[in-house]
């Protein structure tokens, strides 16, 4: 176990290692960098200012040099500065992170809890009228831009109640009663489509066990359905849909930069847009690299779950 | 995660006759194929369907809500929305389709390859396609569209390269299972070379998860591209792509004429929701024994 | 008798009512205290870093954190001469035939930090901003080099009075030092330092900046004019989204609009949901205008470019791209929004200003002498902003180019591309939008068609031009003035190196138990903030 552990972080650390080089060649190849954009700010364009700044922020040096240097001080734990605030990059993206956690939190498991009963009871009743327009409305959430959900959302409530959620970000500190019923709407809208994903696997997953051998045995042994699915279905098809959620939690992070931007909220991912705009290349590199990190981390802590919970599977040679 | 590939439909049986048993026994399949085609008419024809040049300006109508001279109503600029959707169809398809087929061929020949060659070559691959995995879709496709540059083809390439690593995964595990397969192995022994195994038995046995992959990633890559457009880095001005209608310009006069927002979402749901259904039905018929993947 | 003494008596009585009942209840007298909520459309570009930014984006927020030497009377609507106070200056004078602009410091004015306001820190700002040889600072972007251009020296003979001396007369220099775009900076802090916070002289002291969410202001308890501000706080809201802040407004999560903000169609959704908001009508002296590249093919034919300008409806686009928010003009905002343009009258006798249908035809007639038809167009790139509000623009452009035998592609391009592209002249013909910093010809003209000047993205020279623009610049009587810059006004229409499409109306809506919010007819020169309070 240990040695699979090993080898597994030292992969990877390798992933990591060609991702950087991946997001650092493409942010360059992006046409125009944050020297344009400054220059755009102004109105105007001047060569030799513009040597200036680039030689301000070491942009004149050589790409591999740059690389090399933006590597060093990763190892000692310099983010690097916001070419567009002139701050440390952690300074600028630590108010940033807890809200993002919070929503991709409340998300899933918005996403769990909608997503894990429909399933049971899709599988349970296979092919019945409430299996199918179970399928459907899970599917329905599947295929919706959640984006437009929001937007959609919004409009609903505007037209039917009056009412609009707060725009601009209420910490919990201030009003936590505000707070959560701002977060509730985009969680809910991103949550409804994690949960169509959940939802079909808990499904699937609960249909191929219910095919099992020692499921038949059970019910001959004449055990009630409520216990044939609890204690034996459900526990063997736990494993399939914690990958899911595991899988999931990290690709969520996908759908909520068009959220964040929708319903205001300052979390990382409407950030890295703005970032990306702006060829702030510190902050686009350290967010990317969080999230790379975010989902490596996931998959594996996925994969030592699995090896956890199923008995079968056994890592290491 | 195992995948067979199921032996080929019977061949007793006659295209119509199949398909009409496809039908009967997928009945969501078979509705998510008919919205499919409507969707793909529509993008073909739709200079005969419109009723107004989908980018001529119109000062004296703008915002006007849907009517007989509009039938879905017109933007702020006084574009006709039910002719800019039809022609969205085109833009959105050609960019789902595009990024798909783009990213299941080179995905397709890169797993094929890797999967079949094997030994250290394989696991290069397979650091490199989960390298381009250890990002979210969305994200990477952000950065690769601002790397390139607004235009279609570079839309489509932004939204391929995230999706070809798992296409080459499925063709991978694919070519796995079947490498091993006795008459594979007789093959060899026959002399066949291994370029001609490969693409002459191996590929078509993936066939049936390429099919399904297909149509899976379709409904991605049109949600992709949708959310691309609505932050501004997708499909530019002036092909209306359902994405770009919904994007800031929608936004900011959503209260007033909601008809704005609404039928562009509307069209991408349906389109997202046919592709999904019918490759849930495919991959139900293709492959039996992969319902859990 | 008795009754008729009723009568009088009932009728004084009703008189009396009537008479409270109309007393304006405008006689109400500021109340100290309270908090405003002001929208933000974007998160601020750089900060406070008002000298290196030519972005509303900046000057607005930065408003409550500085002092000029001179502003725009914060409670009237209108800019010129005439109602310029003094903030930072008492009193100034110009000398020696508008050669020597001298200012009297006031001697009560305090940094945020507590140093004390000198003539030193005016020196160092112009000097700085001026790029003069012996500056001590340097600006990493310097977009208004060019407005002092004709600043020989500065001098300060002691610590609250400053001279400056300029090569030749010019009465313009002393409306420049009015605008937002000119707020006096701290010689005793780097330059670099606004980009992240604000040190400055203002009713206003800088308590926090949240990226891309607010911007908090608190009351400066030393301000040097005594019992301003009123306000106790300001917040800035960054709603990035404008669909979202303009519900914001609407539901009284914003009190304050952002300037340039509400267009036509927008306020007339926000006195429709709440009829007491108050909406004020004010030129935003922002222009659309089409430039064309005048040293590369096909624009840098006369012909082909008064085409254009024939062919644009200028009404049409009024209607179709602002809602009728927006009025037709030259190159300096028409009247009431202006002082120098040239009026409805006046322009009927500029290309492209007639009946859109004569136009066009005349327009249609030069193309075709020049071999291009409808059928047989001529292929253009027309290149614009990758922001809606260009994109929308350009499209009804290019609609209107069709039909007059011009066939142009939209390219859009984003905003880090824009002004690289522009300046060097790498395109064809482009949608643009420019703000003019102050209501003045000295401030469009050098900037957007003097020889060589970096704004000049047409790459327009004309001697002829250069020189009315110099002699404008000097002449000290204002009836002749006008006259030249009536003159100038025409003769860059006729060349059409860049038509003016029209100048945006803002319509700046506030609720209205906020008092002496009152916007100009410029956008970048308003929101002090010093005066403004609230009912409780």
């Amino acid at each position: 176990m240990k040695t699979y552990l090993a080898q597994r972080l030292g992969i990877a650390a390798l992933t990591l290692f060609g991702m950087s080089l991946v997001i650092f060649v493409l942010l360059r190849l992006a046409p125009g960098d944050i020297v344009d954009i400054l220059f755009s700010t102004g109105g105007y364009v001047n060569p030799s200012e513009r040597v200036a700044i680039e030689k301000e922020l070491g942009l004149d040096k050589p790409l591999w040099v740059q690389y090399v240097e933006w590597m060093r001080h990763m190892a000692t734990g310099d983010l690097g500065k916001s070419y567009r605030y002139d701050l440390p990059a952690w300074e600028i993206i630590r108010p940033l992170l807890p809200v993002t956690i919070e929503l991709a939190t409340l998300s899933m498991i918005v996403a769990v809890l909608l997503g894990v009963p429909t399933g049971v009871i899709s599988a349970v009743r296979q092919d019945s009228t409430l299996d199918y327009v179970l399928r459907v409305v899970s599917l329905a959430g599947l295929s919706m831009p959640s984006f437009w959900l929001g937007m959609v959302i919004i409009l609903a409530l505007v037209a039917w109640i009056g009412w609009i959620p707060p725009m601009t970000y209420v910490p919990a500190s201030e009003n936590l009663k505000l707070h959560m019923i701002q977060f509730a709407l985009p969680a809910l809208a991103v949550g409804y489509r994690s949960s169509a994903l959940i939802m079909r696997i808990t499904r699937s997953a609960l249909l191929e066990v219910m095919r099992e051998d020692y499921i038949r045995t059970a019910r001959a042994k004449g055990q009630g359905e409520r216990t044939v699915i609890w204690n034996h279905a459900l526990k063997n098809a736990i494993l399939p849909v914690v990958t899911v959620i595991g899988i999931e939690f990290a690709f969520l992070i996908g759908g909520l930069v068009v959220t964040e931007t929708v319903f205001n909220l300052p979390g990382i991912a409407r950030f890295l847009v703005q970032a990306i705009l702006w060829r702030d290349y510190p902050i686009v590199q350290t967010l990317v690299m969080f999230i790379a990190m975010v989902v490596i981390i996931s998959n594996l802590a996925v994969d030592m779950l699995y090896g956890v919970l199923d008995p079968r599977v056994r890592y290491g040679s | 995660m195992v995948v067979v590939a199921a032996p080929a439909l019977r061949s007793d049986r006659g295209w119509p006759e199949t398909l009409l048993l496809f039908c009967g026994k997928k009945p969501l399949g078979a509705a998510g194929g008919f919205i499919m085609l409507v969707i793909v008419f529509t993008a073909i024809f739709a200079n005969v369907l419109q009723t107004h040049d989908p980018i001529a300006t119109n000062a004296a109508a703008t915002l006007a809500p849907p009517s007989a001279a509009h039938w879905l109503g017109t933007d702020h600029l006084g574009r006709d929305i039910y002719s800019r959707i039809l022609h969205g169809a085109r833009v959105s398809l050609l960019v789902g389709l595009g990024s798909t087929l783009v990213a299941s061929l080179l995905g397709g020949i890169i797993g094929l390859l890797s999967g079949y060659v094997g030994g250290k070559t394989d696991l290069v691959v397979q650091r490199v396609m989960d390298i381009l995995q250890g990002l979210p879709l969305l994200v990477l496709a952000l950065v690769m569209a601002a790397a390139l540059g607004p235009s279609i083809p570079n839309v489509i390439l932004a939204i391929s390269i995230p999706i070809m690593p798992r296409a080459a995964r499925v063709i991978r595990s694919s070519v796995l299972s079947i490498r091993e397969f006795q008459y594979i192995e007789a093959a060899r022994a026959l002399g066949l070379t291994h370029l001609r195994i490969a693409f002459r038995h191996i590929l078509p046995n993936t066939i049936g998860p390429f099919i399904v992959l297909g149509t899976a990633q379709l409904g991605s890559a049109i949600l992709t591209e949708a959310a691309l457009s609505f932050l501004g880095l997708g499909v530019p001005e002036p092909y209306p792509s359902w994405g770009r209608m919904l994007s800031v310009s929608a936004a900011e006069y959503a209260q007033k004429a909601p008809w704005l927002v609404l039928f562009p979402g509307i069209a991408i749901s349906l389109a997202v929701f046919g592709s999904n259904l019918l490759g849930d039905a495919l991959r139900d018929t293709l492959d039996p024994r992969l319902r859990g993947a | 008798m008795t009754f008729f003494r009723v009568a009088a008596a009932l009728w004084a009585a009703v008189g009396a009512l009537a008479l409270v009942a109309s007393t304006p209840a405008a006689a109400q007298t500021p109340q100290p205290g309270g908090h405003l909520n002001v929208m933000l459309r974007e998160e601020l570009p750089q900060g406070f870093a008002v000298h290196e930014t030519a972005t509303v984006s900046t000057s607005f927020p930065s408003m409550p954190c500085f002092n000029n030497l001179v502003i725009f009377d914060q409670l009237k609507r209108t800019e010129s001469l005439d109602t310029l106070v003094g903030e930072l200056a008492e009193k100034w004078s110009w000398q020696d035939n508008y050669k020597n602009l001298v200012f009297f410091l006031r001697k009560d004015v305090k940094w945020h930090d507590g140093k004390p306001f000198t003539s030193k820190d005016v020196k160092f700002t112009f000097d700085m901003i001026r790029e003069a040889p012996d500056t001590p600072a340097k600006l990493r972007i310097n977009p208004r080099k060019d407005w002092y251009a004709n600043v020989e020296a500065i001098e300060t003979p002691d610590a609250y009075t400053v001279v400056f001396h300029l090569k030749r007369p010019q009465p313009s220099l002393l409306l420049m030092f009015a605008s937002g775009y000119t707020p006096i900076y701290a010689a005793h802090v780097p330059p670099a330092s606004y980009r992240t916070g604000c040190i400055g002289t203002g009713p206003f002291k800088l308590k926090e900046w949240r990226k891309g969410e607010f911007v908090d202001y608190v009351k400066n308890p030393d301000f040097f004019v005594k019992g301003r501000p009123y306000l106790d706080s300001l917040r800035y809201v960054i709603i990035e989204n404008r669909g979202t802040r303009i519900s914001a407004l609407q539901a009284g999560k914003l009190d304050v609009s952002f300037p340039g903000e509400t267009t036509k169609t927008i306020a007339e959704q926000l006195k429709k949901a709440v009829p007491q908001m108050v909406i004020t009508t004010v030129g935003q002296s922002v222009s659309d205008n089409i430039i064309m590249n005048v040293k590369k093919p096909p624009f840098d034919n006369l012909k082909v470019r008064l085409a254009v300008s024939y062919a644009i409806d200028r009404r049409g686009l009024i209607q179709a791209v602002h809602q009728g928010g927006a009025v037709p003009g030259a190159a300096l905002p028409p009247k009431p929004w202006g002082i120098w343009g040239i009026s409805e009258q006046g322009l009927l006798a500029l290309p492209g200003y007639g009946k859109p249908a004569d136009e066009k035809a005349k327009a249609r007639k030069v193309m075709a002498e020049l071999g291009y038809t409808p059928e047989k167009p001529l292929k253009v790139e027309i290149g614009t902003r990758a922001i809606a509000v260009y994109v929308d623009m350009a499209s009804f452009v290019i609609n209107e180019l069709k039909q007059v035998g011009i066939d142009a592609t939209l390219k859009q391009v984003e905003t880090a591309q824009w002004h690289p592209m522009a300046t060097r002249g790498d395109y064809q013909i482009g949608a643009n939008l420019t703000g003019l910093g102050i209501d003045d010809p000295d401030a469009n003209f050098y900037e957007n068609y003097a020889c060589g000047s970096p704004r000049n993205y047409s790459q327009y020279c004309n001697e002829q031009v250069g020189k009315m623009i110099d002699q404008q610049s000097q002449e000290l009587n204002p009836q002749k003035r006008l006259e030249m810059v009536f003159a100038l006004q025409k003769k860059v229409e006729e060349e059409a190196p860049r038509p003016i499409l029209d100048w945006r109306l803002d319509y700046f809506a506030h609720w209205p138990y906020v008092h002496n919010m009152v916007p100009q007819n410029n956008i970048y020169n308003f929101g002090r903030m010093q005066d403004v309070w609230r009912d409780k």
